[in-house]
This record gives C-alpha cells, sequence and structure tokens, in this order.
C-alpha cells in the first residue's frame, strides 16, 4: 500500500476488469444482433425506424420524457408488466439492435412505453399531449406548447415536434415474434 | 477542534495555540476555498430544483411552471442531480480530498493556479451544460445528461483539479500510508479512467443496443461508488481518528475493506438491469457483486461503529459537530450497503424495481453518507483554513437538525414510499391512476423534506460564507495572527 504504482495498477485493474468483462464481452454478444425473422422465411424484426421517429425520439430526449418512462418489459414473475398490458413477451436485446440511442429507461412515474404503439391510438395520444386533464391522464405534464392554432384560429395544429413525437410513440411496438421471444399463438 | 458554546453544543473555531495557518493549509486556501464556495452555490441550486421537482412530481398536470417547456419535470429533475452530484459533490470532495492528501503527505501545493484553473474550467462547463439541458439538448442518460461537447472539457478540468492527491502521494515524505489516502487515490484514479471510457461508448461511439444501458449502469455505479462513496469513506477514515483521538478499532483490517470495495464496487453496476433486456449472466453479476460489497461494508462498519463504541465514542459524536455529521454518514454507508445487497436479490428487485426505491438508495450514499460527511469534514477544515470562528451556533443547529431530519423523511418518502409504490404495481389489478394517488402521501413528505433540506442548506451557506467574508476582511478579527 506504500507503493503508487502498485496502487494505481490495482485500480486500474479494478475499473478495467468489469469493464471487459461486462461492457466488451457484451458488445462481442450482442454487438452482430440485428434485425431476423422468429422462423425461416417469416418477416423481419424489428421494423426500421421511420425516418420521423428518429426526429420523434429526439423530441423525446429533448424534454425529458426519459425521467418518468421506462422502455422495457420484464418477463413474468419479474414484475406484472405483461399482466399489466405493457407488452405481449418479454423485452429482448434484439428489439433495441436497430437504434441508435437506448432509452430502456429506469424510473416509471408513467407507464411503461416499450409497446405503446401498439395499445393507443393516435387521436389519444394527441389528446393526452395536448391536454392530458381532460383525456383521464390529470398527472401527466401538458404539452400544449408542442401545439399551436390554425391560420383562422379555429383549431388546435401540431407542431412539426408535435407530429415527431406522435410518430416516434407510435413506432413504439414489440408486439412481433423474435428468435429469443415468440409470441404464444 | 471544537469548543462549548452557550447552549452546551458545539461549535468548530480554529485550533487552540495555533498562532498560524500552516504552510501546506496557506496555500491550499486559494483553490480550496474557490471549490467549496462553488460546491456551496451548486448545492443551493441543487435544493431550490429539488423543491421544485417535489412540488411537480406531487401535483396535477405538471405543477409548477406546467406549461413551460424550459421547466418541464424532466429538466428540472435531471439539472438537480446534475448539480447535487457534479456541482457540489465534484467540488466539495475536490476541495476535501486535496486537504486531506496535503496533510497527510505535508504536501506544499506549489502550482495552485493549475487546480483553481481546473475548478474554474469544471463550473464553466457544468453552467454550460446545465443551460444545454434547460435548452433541450440533454443525452438522455442520467449522469451522462449533458451534450457530448461537455465531457472531453470536465475530463480535462477534472485532470488539473482532482489530480493532486495523486501527485501529493507521489510526493509524501515518509514511507508510511493511511487507509484515506488509498482511498482518495483510488477515486481520483478510477473516476476519469470510468468518465471517458462511458463517454466514449455511450455518447461519441455509441454501443450497438442495450450494451450502451449496460456501459451506462457499469459508469453510474462507479461514479457513486469509487469516486463519492470512495472519497467519503476515505474523510470518515480521517476524521473519526483525529476527532476522537484514539486509532480506528480493528484498523488491520482497512487494507482488506480497501482492495475488497475496489474490487466489487466495478461490478455492482448491471444490478440495475435486473430483468431487463440483457443476457442474464450480467444480471446475475451485478447482484452477486452486490452481495460481495458486503464485505468492505461490513469492515467499514467494524472500523467505524466499532471505534464509535469505545470509550462514550458515541457522546463525544454527539457532542461535536464534524463527528456529528460524520457518525451520520458513517451509520447512513453501512445502512446503504444492506440495502444494496439485499435489494439486489430478484424476488425483492422485482418488487421495487422502477420505483423511487432505486432513488432512495442513491440518496442514502449521496447524500446521508457523502454530504452529511462533507459538511462535517467543513466544520473541521474551514475555521483552520480561514483562521476564524463559525459565526453563528444556532445556524449550525438549524443547519444539522434541518439536514438530518429533511435527510431522513427523504429517505422514508423514497424507500418506504418506492415499496408500497412496488407493492402496488406488483398487483395487476391496481391501475396506474390509483398507484399515483397512493403515492401522494408519499409526495407531501418529499416535498416537506426538500423544503427542510433547502433551510439546513442556506443555514450552512450564511455561516460558512459569512466566515470566509470575516477572513477575508483586512483586519481579519477571527486570526489568531
Amino acid at each position: 500500500m506504500k507503493n503508487l504504482n502498485t496502487l494505481l495498477a490495482g485500480v486500474f485493474l479494478a475499473v478495467a476488469l468489469p469493464f471487459g468483462a461486462l461492457v466488451i464481452s457484451s458488445q462481442a454478444q450482442l454487438g452482430s444482433l440485428g434485425r431476423a425473422p422468429a422462423e425461416d422465411g417469416g418477416p423481419l424484426f424489428p421494423s426500421r425506424e421511420p425516418g420521423l421517429a428518429i426526429q420523434g425520439r429526439a423530441v423525446y430526449v429533448s424534454l425529458g420524457c426519459v425521467s418518468c418512462h421506462t422502455q422495457q418489459v420484464r418477463p413474468a414473475g419479474q414484475g406484472s408488466d405483461i399482466a399489466r398490458g405493457y407488452g405481449v413477451r418479454p423485452s429482448v436485446a434484439r428489439d433495441y439492435a436497430q437504434q441508435k440511442q437506448v432509452l430502456v429507461g429506469d424510473r416509471r412515474i408513467g407507464p411503461d412505453l416499450a409497446n405503446y404503439g401498439a395499445r393507443t391510438s393516435k387521436i389519444d395520444l394527441e389528446a393526452l399531449l395536448r391536454d392530458p386533464a381532460s383525456s383521464g391522464a390529470a398527472s401527466h405534464p401538458s404539452y400544449s406548447y408542442l401545439y399551436g392554432r390554425s391560420a383562422d384560429g379555429k383549431s388546435i395544429v401540431p407542431s412539426e415536434r408535435a407530429v415527431a413525437l406522435v410518430a416516434y410513440l407510435k413506432s413504439l411496438r414489440q408486439d412481433y415474434s423474435s428468435p429469443e421471444a415468440k409470441l404464444k399463438q | 477542534m471544537t469548543q462549548e458554546n452557550r447552549s452546551g453544543r458545539p461549535q468548530g473555531r480554529p485550533p487552540e495555540g495555533d498562532s498560524r495557518l500552516s504552510r501546506v493549509e496557506a496555500q491550499l486556501r486559494g483553490p480550496f476555498l474557490l471549490f467549496f464556495v462553488s460546491a456551496v452555490i451548486w448545492l443551493l441550486a441543487a435544493s431550490v430544483l429539488g423543491v421544485v421537482a417535489a412540488l411537480q412530481q406531487g401535483a396535477v398536470a405538471g405543477g409548477p411552471f406546467r406549461d413551460c417547456e424550459v421547466f418541464t419535470f424532466g429538466h428540472i429533475a435531471s439539472v438537480q442531480r446534475n448539480l447535487f452530484v457534479y456541482g457540489w459533490g465534484f467540488n466539495a470532495f475536490f476541495a476535501l480530498n486535496l486537504w486531506l492528501l496535503s496533510q497527510l503527505g505535508r504536501f506544499e501545493l506549489r502550482n495552485g493556479w493549475l487546480a483553481t484553473l481546473g475548478g474554474a474550467v469544471w463550473n464553466l462547463a457544468l453552467t454550460y451544460g446545465v443551460v444545454q439541458i434547460f435548452a433541450g439538448h440533454q443525452t438522455g442518460f442520467g449522469l451522462l445528461d449533458f451534450p457530448r461537447e461537455v465531457g472531453p472539457v470536465l475530463a480535462v478540468a477534472f485532470l488539473l483539479a482532482g489530480f493532486w492527491p495523486i501527485v501529493a502521494f507521489a510526493r509524501r515524505p515518509t514511507g508510511h500510508t493511511f487507509a484515506s489516502q488509498w482511498f482518495v487515490v483510488g477515486a481520483s484514479f478510477a473516476f476519469p479512467l470510468s468518465y471517458l471510457l462511458a463517454q466514449l461508448l455511450v455518447l461519441w461511439q455509441p454501443a450497438s443496443g442495450v450494451v450502451q444501458s449496460i456501459a451506462y449502469s457499469w459508469f453510474v455505479s462507479n461514479l457513486l461508488l469509487l469516486w463519492v462513496a470512495a472519497s467519503a469513506l476515505a474523510a470518515v477514515y480521517y476524521f473519526l481518528p483525529k476527532v476522537l483521538g484514539r486509532t480506528i478499532s480493528g484498523y488491520y483490517l482497512a487494507p482488506v475493506a480497501f482492495w475488497t470495495f475496489f474490487l466489487f464496487a466495478g461490478w455492482t453496476g448491471p444490478a440495475a438491469l435486473v430483468g431487463g433486456p440483457v443476457p442474464l449472466w450480467i444480471q446475475s453479476v451485478g447482484v452477486v457483486a452486490g452481495a460481495m460489497l458486503m464485505v468492505p461494508v461490513i469492515i467499514t462498519a467494524i472500523n467505524f461503529h466499532g471505534t464509535l463504541s469505545s470509550e462514550g465514542g458515541w457522546a463525544r459524536a454527539w457532542n461535536d459537530t464534524t463527528l456529528r455529521f460524520v457518525s451520520f454518514g458513517a451509520i447512513a454507508f453501512t445502512l446503504f450497503g444492506v440495502l444494496n445487497a439485499v435489494f439486489g436479490f430478484r424476488g425483492y428487485n422485482a418488487v421495487v424495481r422502477f420505483t423511487s426505491f432505486a432513488a432512495g438508495q442513491e440518496q442514502l450514499l449521496t447524500y446521508a453518507f457523502a454530504t452529511m460527511v462533507l459538511f462535517g469534514a467543513a466544520y473541521f477544515v474551514l475555521p483552520r483554513l480561514t483562521g476564524s470562528l463559525w459565526p453563528s451556533a444556532k445556524l449550525v443547529h438549524v443547519h444539522f437538525w434541518a439536514t438530518a431530519l429533511g435527510a431522513i423523511g427523504t429517505l422514508a418518502g423514497l424507500l418506504l414510499g418506492g415499496w408500497q409504490e412496488g407493492k402496488l404495481l406488483a398487483d395487476a389489478a391496481v391501475g396506474f391512476p390509483q398507484v399515483v394517488k397512493a403515492g401522494s402521501a408519499w409526495n407531501f413528505v418529499l416535498t416537506v423534506s426538500a423544503v427542510l433540506l433547502l433551510v439546513g442548506h442556506v443555514a450552512f451557506a450564511l455561516n460558512a460564507f459569512g466566515m470566509i467574508l470575516k477572513s477575508s476582511a483586512p483586519a481579519s478579527e477571527g486570526r489568531h495572527d
């Protein structure tokens, strides 16, 4: 403990070994995951993200939505996510393979959004963002500033950011079979 | 290092009979005060935001600033957490670690301007990062929220401001070393390594898919354990024997505590991913490492609580400001270790996952442990560096009681509230709105606690700034020159 080099070498190993074993090895294990069919000849999932959804993810991040919402469904026996209808199967690593920025989150002040696109309509989603109180989600913050008035002032129109955000949230789906998590027939 | 004031309570004061600041301390004074003053200003800002975030979380439709995009809950909560950790925690530990290693190694900081420059760059980068979060340019990864261009600047600033303890260790005149030195050197070396690797794989060249989440969880555990907790442990190992005037109980175990702490802490991150879309073996490694972390936790408990339990140590701790805060922190660290081990296991983890419980564990480590230890350290160090007395004994009392009660209230709200939330969420028949409604009582507790913490921090700031200003006056009354 008197030798600085020994101390630094020990601390270096204490940082580097977990990094290598946890991060580098998982990159080796999961880095090549891509779109794949659940069965031979089936459709490839997960779907490619539409450009508008990619823009919407930036809006989702910029508003800080990840502070309150997760995007991961735990397996049965690890919480009630599936029983609550957050998803139809557990999330697996392949579901996120196409995402440049993975926002699994770690806090649920609001519901999980991993399969949100499959369980909500565009109209309900816009109502929630614009006026949460009247859509039955009084504790959800209002995003009315993403909406404006039309030129004649008679109707409410979404901004480009609102359109992108809705497209992103609608794109969040994990309701397909994948090789690691097949849907029950 | 204390005197009994009129109310019979302790108040920090300059050392008796020491007519001059030591040369070592005189050279430290400038950088130390820069770090310390910056830290307290950020702490006040974080405390105000903590109250706002608590009001927002407990209110209908967003609460304060409900229609203001800049101050969404996501922005406020993110800025609050970053200011608390990077603003308060880092600046305060820059100051304390530098002071500790200079004391223990009799290190004269001849190039203090470099540390001062590092501190200035750190705080400017932090300010820029905060503005960027409010402008909506955060990354979405908590504690790595600042836009990626901030990362390299913070890393350089850390090397300028936070690397001095390693230099001090290398240049110490004696061969003997102390546990405090090991922990500070380890923390000062582990953080920049972890930070740069995380910046690279999460923000600059993001790893594939969920590997980002694994790298991120690894970084967060390193930040909280290998920097915050290690630095605070160093302080406890110093102040307990120093103020009590006796050796640490079972001190021969301290090297085991140090090595096992650093050996296991780096593996604990994936415990935050239990049940998530990452390989099971990675989750299991995190859970096992959390349990193994009990080894250093038990040893530090023997060291700290054993020392306090002998020869009326607890009574003395109660009557000494520094020890009162430090002991509070030492108890909190033991509690953190136990909760971390127990609630890592899948059965309990499944209940508390995604609730406020994890925030409670972080609060237990960063506030109840590290921040309380930092407060205790400030009551010991500042009178020495400024040569002044703490201006108000009442403010010292307000500080302790407000922060202690605020910390206990916050922990109760987050941990017990999180447990209740988890139990309700585990029952799929209970709707989410009902879960939110059930948490409203805890939200009230959290809001009151946030106000208490703010009151305590204001009291501390008034006292500390008053002392520093007094010592800066041309004819400083408190100096014993």
